[in-house]
């Protein structure tokens, strides 16, 4: 009963937290709630301050859950989207896509689509480096290939700079400037890969006992560790394709769901979701609240502060944190 | 037969492990693996329960090679108690028990939970580990660990149960207390256990058959009166001693002298 009113408490904090940073009232969100949205700070909030906070939300729940599979099933606790050449290759596809005019830029299928196969090419490199070494020097070749893709991503901006003058900020993960056209497809792709990763939980429990406890227990530890691999797969391509490449998220937050559901694997990827969808709206709050005070500096009308640089500045300082408490005696 | 062996070989790298094992073990037997260090008892164990690929021959259960059968289907019948706790941090005996019922529940097992955390309560009963549930892993003794193990293997539910080294890191209470249970077990539950043990006493006492494993081969295979003998500890041990008979539970009872030098050994085998 705690829990669930802390879960609750922690929402409706980064809602409002959300809400308020991003300008609205109580009226306007009345209005909205209303379906009467008629004023022009009501039809802001409906028009991009709620698809923004639903993208926030989305991406955050996706990264935190796709870096619990990644952990969990790699048995490392550094494992996560961006540093398994993941994110970067999904990334690299949505990129890709727009240069080879295959993708629109603003749609929302063919992003998703070109950041699935990306991430499958980026977890796919991966792999191929790691050469059979097993699930712990995946994360080092994930490194590897992180820094590869993250080349031929910088290549392509300098090929055609004129082509992407908005793209940096989007390299560095924003959800600014989200609209409902973008979230048609992720409305759905995001919640039913959340919802096949809880169901199985259980499997990713037994799979982060190790090879032959699984293979004991009739789970085949290659093809269950695929499986949950392709699912953390399409959380991650998902939530690059609506955000970029948010950082640190998919690493830090599964520390904290595990510590949070204490271990008990039929909550932790709910509590995953919960947490990465709390702590991508609070960074995202935050960036808005510093995007208005570089405002009153007389940057903010070019410069708003994207959602990643806010994710990353904070992720550091956890993840040096966790690092600690986790080393061995 | 519940599980046979039909000529199986396996080979690690280079190193021929097992050759040419017929082994045939019947509903209900009690069965000890003995031999010395790197004999492949544990490798034997391992292709029982399908979980090594063999180089050649099969293994059957109840007529049907494992080759044939699913892992879910195998983990169903049957169980293996391995040497090793999954090392995952923070895991407490109650969560590692009830991934015994993952071959019955299946991958998406979140969805039906019922009837499994009863299973599971009643595999912590059994083994005397109920009291300890809520205990993480790491903070328990090597007794309740080797407990805890077989409290997973027996959530399964499977009527095969494969034990590597049951007794290992025990003192000689807890090792005696372990075997009684598994002996217990086996007859309350109709199980078929096949077991590896390092002790000849302990095979002698609390199982009817044994098979002695010698440079990858069965070299001995039948009741303890009749495989553990003077011939065994010199061929298969390399040690000089003589083995007498345990007047109250009238089995027989190893008297070790000393280790034999290899060419003796070799010269007893030859002899013999």
């Amino acid at each position: 009963m705690n829990r669930a009113l802390g879960a609750f408490v922690l929402v409706v904090a980064v809602v409002a937290a959300h809400l308020a940073t991003g300008g609205a009232t109580a009226a306007d969100v009345l209005a909205v709630v209303q379906g009467h949205p008629t004023g022009l700070d009501a039809r802001l909030l409906w028009e991009y301050g709620l698809p923004r906070l639903l993208t926030a939300a989305l991406t955050g729940s996706a990264l935190g859950v796709a870096g619990y599979l990644l952990q969990s099933v790699l048995r490392n606790p550094l494992a996560a989207p961006e540093l398994t050449a993941v994110n970067p290759g999904a990334v690299l596809g949505v990129l890709g896509g727009t240069v080879l005019g295959a993708v629109a830029a603003d749609a929302a299928a063919g992003s998703l689509l070109a950041a699935l196969v990306g991430g499958a090419l980026g977890g796919g490199l991966s792999w191929a480096l790691a050469a059979g070494g097993g699930p712990g020097r995946v994360v080092v070749a994930g490194l590897l290939g992180s820094a590869v893709l993250g080349g031929l991503t910088t290549m392509l901006l300098a090929y055609q700079p004129s082509r992407f003058g908005n793209v940096l900020r989007w390299l560095a993960g924003s959800v600014e400037g989200r609209v409902w056209d973008h979230l048609t497809v992720a409305s759905w792709w995001i919640p039913l890969w959340l919802a096949v990763a809880w169901a199985a939980s259980a499997a990713v429990g037994v799979l982060q006992g190790g090879d032959e406890h699984a293979a004991s227990l009739g789970l085949p530890p290659r093809t269950g560790r695929a499986a949950v691999l392709a699912v953390a797969l399409a959380l991650t391509a998902g939530a690059a394709a609506l955000a970029g490449a948010i950082s640190f998220v998919g690493l830090v937050v599964p520390h904290a769901a595990r510590w949070l559901a204490r271990g008990e694997p039929r909550a932790c990827v709910p509590v995953a979701a919960l947490v990465g969808a709390a702590a991508l709206t609070g960074a995202d709050a935050l960036a808005q609240a510093a995007t208005h005070l570089l405002a009153a500096g007389h940057l903010g009308h070019r410069l708003g502060v994207p959602t990643g640089v806010v994710t990353a500045l904070l992720g550091a300082a956890v993840l040096v944190a966790v690092v600690r408490r986790e080393r061995p005696a | 037969m519940i599980l046979q062996t039909r000529g199986l070989a396996f080979r690690h790298g280079e190193r021929r492990v097992l050759t040419g094992i017929d082994l045939a073990v019947g509903a209900g037997e009690l069965v000890a693996l003995v031999g010395v260090n790197g004999s492949g008892k544990s490798t034997l164990l391992r292709l029982l329960a399908g979980l090594l690929a063999p180089e050649a021959g099969a293994v059957e259960l109840d007529g049907v090679p494992l080759a044939r059968l699913s892992r879910r289907r195998i983990a169903r019948r049957v169980a293996v108690m391995h040497q090793t706790m999954p090392p995952v941090p923070g895991l407490t005996v109650r969560r590692l028990v009830r991934q015994g019922r993952y071959p019955t529940e299946g991958p998406l097992g979140m969805l039906r939970q019922h009837g499994h955390d009863a299973r599971t309560d009643e595999a912590m009963e059994l083994t005397g580990v109920a009291h300890l549930a809520d205990r993480v892993l790491d903070t328990l003794s090597g007794g309740e660990r080797q407990r805890v193990r077989l409290a997973l293997a027996l959530a399964q539910n499977a009527d095969v149960l494969l034990l590597d080294e049951p007794t290992a890191h025990l003192d000689v209470r807890h090792q005696l207390e372990m075997l009684a249970l598994v002996r217990d077990l086996r007859a309350a539950r109709s199980l078929t256990v096949v077991t590896v043990l390092h002790e000849l006493d302990h095979a002698a006492r609390f199982t009817e058959r044994v098979v002695a494993l010698h440079r990858g081969a069965v070299h001995a295979d039948g009741p303890p009166a009749e495989v553990i003998t003077p011939g065994l500890l010199a061929e298969v041990f390399g040690v000089a001693g003589r083995v007498a008979m345990d007047d109250v539970h009238g089995t027989p009872h190893c008297v070790l002298d000393h280790p034999l030098d290899p060419d003796d050994a070799a010269a007893h085998a030859t002899s013999s």
